[in-house]
């Protein structure tokens, strides 16, 4: 039989499989809070928070410091010592973070499964401050004297180019980019890759970096916590008190595989991704009743995509990130929506501890959800000590014992993007 | 089994403004070329690009910048395409099942550059609230949705030279599985001065004229420009009496895993992504009848794309024609695939393929049938068109006559 005729048979058949499922099977993860799932998961459910004064970037002259970064990697431990002079933060963030799930899935991405593999990163900016900066070598030296190497890891994608390259995958490649919706946005449409056929294997998840380049954007815009004079930076979801959010940073990757795919190899599970939304209300036109509303339609259109009803959702792992607005947007959301139960469904907001690393939150949002579906666990929302009535929803502020079967993730981005993502026990 | 139309089109070249213009510039092999003007190449060897000239928008944003930026192009090309489609007023519809998806390199690089040209001293005094709003990325996507009031499904593709069609795909795919109605789908691009730079150091710019596929190549030429279509689900396009270009059959997509910027020496990945596309869309070899080729002008790039053709389409590789419009409208980066999708169409509406131009010498290692210099009236009821990025990230799509 040729191979063509192969491939030809492989896409028939999966075109009268339109309904296969998506599981994630390894976790990845490089934040402020610990290297590895583990360490991230043991100082959540405790509540140690990531956010301290910046030391990666020189704030003197500026009015806002605290952020979380990411400390204490070690990318040679994951990557071997070669080339890692010319790779930059974000991209050993990836890289690592991704090593990290291979090993926890216990995937090796042989020639076997490398065109069957793919990887769908979200990022907001990507390498875009490594740009910036080697744009400023342009504008003081002389360019044509820059050696390649310089310009070797500064596209916005190059770390998810690095990361191919690297683990050899084969299938595709694929860069998403939706501001603070990027990484739920990559981790729905693997989904929807794997579901489609489209590939057994797919890394999927969130990576950012804290930069020169972004604090000025949010300082300008004065979306961090303390940009709006002597309020103390804080992240406090829905509290009364909230004054914008904290940056930061990391890289939370998953192993997604097709179900079938991952029982034949013997794979733990930890959950299913089983469902999809996203909605645009942009800020300028639309005013914040109609934002409330747009907010609703995207969680109703992932739960309606994950076939899930009102009544047996057991957990909402917020976007709350501390944002006046944001918050307010989003509790009033699930307080119309889930209607009977609109102050009672459990809500938890994990940015309270790791701050707001924009496309990847998505991605570390889906981390903490799967990590709570295995340990049976709700970690604790902090800072949230006064209670906002524009806030009226019920905020898990100590950890919490509990089964669950099903959350929603919802991520919503400043500029109009509004994505809830669907993750089960299987 | 839904199928995805093509229903609007809309361009902006270096070598015409507008489907009308920029179709019958390409046609007619007009090349677009000229000396940078956006900023001063004196430090640099080579001083020529495919810069988009006379531009003009009828209209006034908020948070005007004193650069072009992406926003602008692709605002101009996306409101060509609603007009052409029919869908320039959507409040009618149900504007949550209605998308976007745009495909760039850099995003609004080169306004932020140009505040940054003024602050040599220190970065962060080079921010002002112009940038912050131009960025992120996906600011493009954001604003276009505000613009047209769409509501659906929106993101930026950062894919490099193959970002237009990782674009196109992915709201391919949404239709596909009924999540939206119609998606306005392409890419945009400006001229960076750090791509130039990249691009210059790596040695990938020609220090003439930009000829795919010829022996004498010697890199490629940087572009700017804006490709978009408005895509839609065959069913709401007839309902709605909408006059269809042609069908979107498939894309095909797969990853070299091979080097940051140089492609498989065999192309393997190319022909991944080819044969894909191609079983997808359930066709053989047999029966494209023209390549839009990824053809950048370099001396690796064509010698690849032509052994994967060679590959692909066996005993047929020397009867088909394979153009490359990079030749007059330069590598408009994330763009470059998104344009190259619309100009397909174009050839398949209008039976025309566009030329290679500046095509002069064959090469032993490209001997196929390159279109030189001359478009030339075929009938084209099918074309694959191909993308092929750094890091060897390969998307191929497959348009058809309906």
């Amino acid at each position: 039989m040729s191979p063509i005729f192969l491939v030809g048979f492989r896409s028939w058949i999966t075109k009268l499989s339109m309904n296969k499922k998506t599981v994630i099977t390894g976790i990845g993860v490089v934040s402020p809070i610990g290297i590895g799932h583990q360490d991230f998961w043991k100082n959540l459910v405790s509540g140690n928070s990531g956010i301290t004064p910046m030391e990666s970037l020189d704030l003197s002259k500026y009015e806002c410091k605290n952020g979380a970064e990411v400390k204490n990697l070690d990318p040679a431990e994951f990557l071997g010592r070669k080339g890692l002079r010319y790779l930059h933060k974000g991209t050993k963030f990836l890289a690592s973070s991704i090593k990290l799930a291979l090993d926890d899935a216990n995937l090796n991405i042989d020639d076997e499964i490398s065109s069957r593999t793919g990887i769908l990163i979200g990022t907001s900016l990507g390498n875009f401050s490594q740009t910036t900066d080697y744009f400023h070598d342009i504008v003081r030296e002389e360019p044509s004297e820059l050696s390649p190497m310089q310009s070797y890891d500064v596209a916005l994608n190059s770390s998810i180019n690095y990361a191919s390259v690297f683990f050899k995958i084969k299938g595709f490649a694929r860069t998403i980019s939706s501001g603070f919706t990027s990484g739920i946005d990559a981790i729905g449409n693997a989904h929807r890759l794997i579901q489609n056929g489209k590939a057994d294997v797919i890394i999927a998840g969130g990576v950012e970096q804290i930069s020169l380049d972004l604090y000025m954007i949010f300082l300008l815009r004065k979306m961090l916590s303390g940009s709006h004079g002597a309020d103390s930076e804080i992240s406090m979801p829905f509290d009364k008190r909230r004054n914008g959010f904290i940056m930061s940073e990391g890289s939370y990757v998953f192993v997604m595989e097709e179900l079938d795919f991952a029982l034949s190899r013997g794979a733990k599970v930890y959950g299913e991704v089983s469902g999809f939304g996203t909605i645009f209300a942009g800020n300028k036109k639309y005013d914040t009743g109609r934002r409330v509303e747009k907010a609703q339609s995207a969680m109703k259109a992932c739960m309606d995509d994950a076939n899930i009803s009102l009544q047996d959702l057991d957990l909402i792992q917020a976007n709350g990130n501390s944002g006046r607005l944001s918050d307010h947007i989003e509790a009033q959301a699930i307080f119309e929506l889930f209607e009977k139960r609109g102050d009672e469904i459990p809500v938890c907001a994990v940015k309270s501890i790791v701050g707001e690393c924009y496309g990847a939150s998505g991605a570390m949002q889906t981390a903490a959800t799967a990590l709570a579906i295995q340990n049976s666990l709700i970690p604790p929302t902090i800072n949230c000590e006064e209670k906002d009535p524009e806030c009226n929803v019920n905020i898990i502020h100590q950890k919490q014992a509990c089964k669950i079967n099903t959350a929603l993730v919802n991520s919503f981005d400043y500029t109009g993007n509004n994505s809830c993502l669907m993750v089960k026990k299987l | 089994m839904s199928k995805v139309v093509v229903t609007g089109l809309g361009l902006v070249l270096a070598n015409g403004i507008g489907v009308k213009d920029a179709w019958e510039a390409l046609i007619q092999g007009k090349d677009g070329s000229g000396e940078v003007t956006s900023f001063d190449t004196s430090p640099y060897k080579i001083h020529r690009a495919c810069e988009v000239k006379d531009f003009k928008i009828d209209t006034t944003f908020e948070n005007e910048t004193p650069a072009h930026t992406i926003h602008k192009y692709a605002y101009s090309a996306a409101k060509e395409a609603l007009e052409d489609s029919g869908l320039h007023n959507v409040a009618k519809y149900d504007c949550e099942r209605f998308g976007i998806a745009i495909g760039t390199l850099a995003g609004e690089l080169p306004p932020f550059e140009y505040l940054l040209r003024n602050s040599p001293d220190e970065k962060a005094n080079g921010f002002d609230m112009n940038v912050a709003l131009t960025y992120p990325p996906s600011s493009i996507t954001s604003l276009l949705s505000e613009d047209f009031g769409f509501e659906g499904p929106n993101m930026v593709s950062l894919n490099a030279c193959s970002s237009g069609n990782h674009a196109i795909a992915w709201a391919y795919d949404l239709l596909l599985n009924g999540k939206v109605d119609v998606m306005l789908v392409g890419g945009g691009e400006l001229i960076p001065q750090t791509e130039f730079t990249h691009f210059h150091n790596l040695k990938a710019l020609t220090p003439e004229k930009c000829r795919p596929f010829d022996k004498e190549r010697k890199g490629l030429i940087i572009g700017e420009g804006a490709g978009i279509m408005v895509i839609e689900n065959l069913d709401f396009a007839k309902k709605r009496g909408a006059n269809i270009y042609a069908e979107l059959k498939s894309y095909g997509m797969s990853c070299d895993g091979h080097h940051m910027t140089a492609p498989h020496p065999e192309g393997a990945g190319a022909i991944r992504s080819m044969m894909d596309a191609l079983s997808v869309a359930q066709l053989s070899y047999k029966d494209i009848d023209y390549v839009n080729a990824h053809g950048t002008g370099t001396p690796l790039n064509d010698r690849m794309e032509t052994m994967a053709i060679k590959s692909v389409f066996k005993e047929r590789a020397k009867q088909i024609p394979v153009s490359s419009i990079k030749s007059m409208i330069g590598h408009t980066m994330g763009a470059a695939s998104a344009i190259e999708s619309v100009t397909s169409c174009l050839s398949i509406k209008n039976n025309i393929v566009p030329p290679t131009i500046n095509y002069e010498t064959p090469d032993p290692e490209c001997d196929l049938d390159y279109v030189p210099n001359e478009g030339r009236e075929l009938r084209v009821n099918c074309v694959l068109n191909n993308s092929f990025a750094f890091g060897g990230n390969n998307v191929t799509n497959i348009f058809s006559r309906l």
